[in-house]
């Protein structure tokens, strides 16, 4: 584990030496073809906001209006036997919406149970498994301007609903 | 589908909202015009102090005379009971610091007073959250102002002094299975591989701006720019479901050392993740590509 967190601490100041360095080697206009890159970067940062707004907007409405915790009381009896606890399943649900929301709900467990209850470390493996696939989708389209986006939400629901289960079963069995 | 998904959480929402307003409402969850018995333990000129009836707690306030009627203004602090703090939090006013009540009855060493009307919790608290954020969508984007210019500043020398060219070479195996539409040499394929490299290391800020350059190299190659192409919805499949070696720096954040512990679990469960998403999006291209046949 700490090789590996040394590697982090390594990979990206090489990374962003080793590119300027091989672009001098190769004789590249570095300071130019950098400023022109950097140009693009700002475009597709402003291109993303019209998206980021509809998408958020939407998300933050729902949230407020309490139906994730009708969702939530719903579930809960019908994958309490199945083993998923319901106090992970406000994760899981928040986690594909917000980043910022499912950091919260992570804070806010980690006070209520503890930081070595089971409960946390499900939901810090599924947060740490899966991503805000929302607002995933709608930056990344958003930046090329993709408006169908066919079946993309739901095979990144998939991969959220199997990142969820697993993130527990696995917990249940090196922890549990 | 994400017509549907937008439509549809902005319509429930309010639908929720009213319903449980509806419900606060005939329930009369917020007490809203019940008097509460005071016992006035001193009252000099505008200020007072009281008691509720059958508590010792002494509460400040401000006694304002209103033409025939009063109200006491009471300061939102700890000492106030758990209900008058979370009325005060929900009232109409957008003074949250302080609570309006209406004296309705009074004499030297007693009163009664009435907490303000609370209604319509959620239907102003999703107004509130539609417009806080639209602020914080645009925030979001400015934030990542800087880091894209700076990652794709990068990749621009990356590309020009072929970097990306030798990233693709490597890869291209391993990628060809799954983007067979793609063609083997194109740099879109640098591009997807640093970004799933990044998301693997948890980079999350570098990881953003290769991304975005990805999906700008696999809308070159799209016919019909409006609509997302297969290799696209793969890519995003692949990003959102990424295998993590590194955990992603919030939950470090959050976490601390304890992080470490979740090495194993964060990994197996992304193996699982990545794997059914990779499945589920060849699923979904067969499933279009049988109905086309059909």
């Amino acid at each position: 584990m700490s090789a590996l967190n040394l590697v982090s601490v390594f990979v990206l100041p090489l990374l962003i030496v080793g590119i300027i360095a091989y672009g001098m080697i190769r004789r590249v206009k570095i300071y130019e073809e950098f400023v022109t890159g950097a140009k693009e970067g700002f475009e597709i940062a402003v291109r993303i906001i019209p998206y980021l707004v509809g998408i958020l907007f939407a998300i933050g409405m729902f949230r407020a209006s309490g139906a994730l915790d009708f969702l939530i009381a719903g579930l809960r009896p019908i994958l309490d036997p199945l083993g998923f606890p319901a106090e992970v399943l406000p994760m899981a649900l928040i986690r594909p919406l917000t980043g910022s929301g499912s950091v919260g709900v992570l804070a806010d467990m980690i006070a209520t149970y503890g930081e070595d209850s089971i409960y946390v470390k499900m939901a810090a493996t599924l947060f740490g498994s899966t991503e805000t696939t929302f607002y995933v989708v709608a930056v990344y389209f958003g930046a090329v301007g993709v408006k169908r986006i066919r079946h993309a939400i739901q095979v990144g629901l998939i991969a959220d609903a199997v990142g969820a289960v697993a993130a527990v079963a696995v917990c249940w069995w090196l922890f549990g | 589908m994400l017509n549907y998904v937008f439509g549809g959480m902005v319509v429930l929402s309010l639908v929720f909202a009213l319903w449980q307003d509806a419900a606060d409402l005939s329930r009369n969850t917020w007490r809203n015009g019940e008097s509460i018995p005071l016992d006035i333990v001193h009252r000099d000129g505008s200020s007072i102090r009281f008691r509720i009836d059958g508590d010792s707690t002494i509460i400040r306030g401000d006694w304002r005379p209103d033409g025939d009627r009063a109200e006491i203004v009471v300061p939102v602090t700890d000492a106030l009971p758990a209900h008058w703090r979370s009325v005060a939090a929900n009232q109409e006013s957008t003074r949250k610091q302080e609570l309006r009540t209406i004296v309705v009855a009074s004499d030297s060493t007693s009163a009664a007073i009435a907490l303000p009307a609370v209604r319509f919790v959620k239907l102003r608290a999703i107004t509130k959250a539609a417009f806080d954020m639209a602020e914080t969508a645009v925030t979001l984007a400015l934030g990542l102002i800087g880091v894209m210019a700076f990652w794709l500043g990068l990749m621009k020398i990356a590309e020009s002094s072929g970097v990306i060219r030798i990233v693709v070479k490597g890869v291209r195996p391993f990628m060809r299975k799954l983007f067979p539409s793609l063609p083997p040499d194109h740099p879109a394929l640098g591009y997807v591989s640093l970004n799933l490299a990044a998301n693997v290391l948890g980079l999350g800020n570098a990881a953003t701006p290769m991304g975005l350059k990805a999906m700008e190299e696999l809308q070159a190659l799209n016919p019909d720019k409006e609509t997302a192409t297969d290799p696209m919805i793969m890519f995003l499949a692949l990003n959102t479901s990424s295998v993590q070696i590194l955990p992603p720096v919030t939950l470090v954040a959050l976490m601390g050392l304890k992080v470490n512990e979740l090495f194993f679990s964060i990994l197996i469960a992304t193996t699982f993740s990545t794997a059914a998403a990779i499945l589920a999006v060849k699923w979904m291209e067969g499933r279009a590509w049988r109905k086309e046949a059909a």
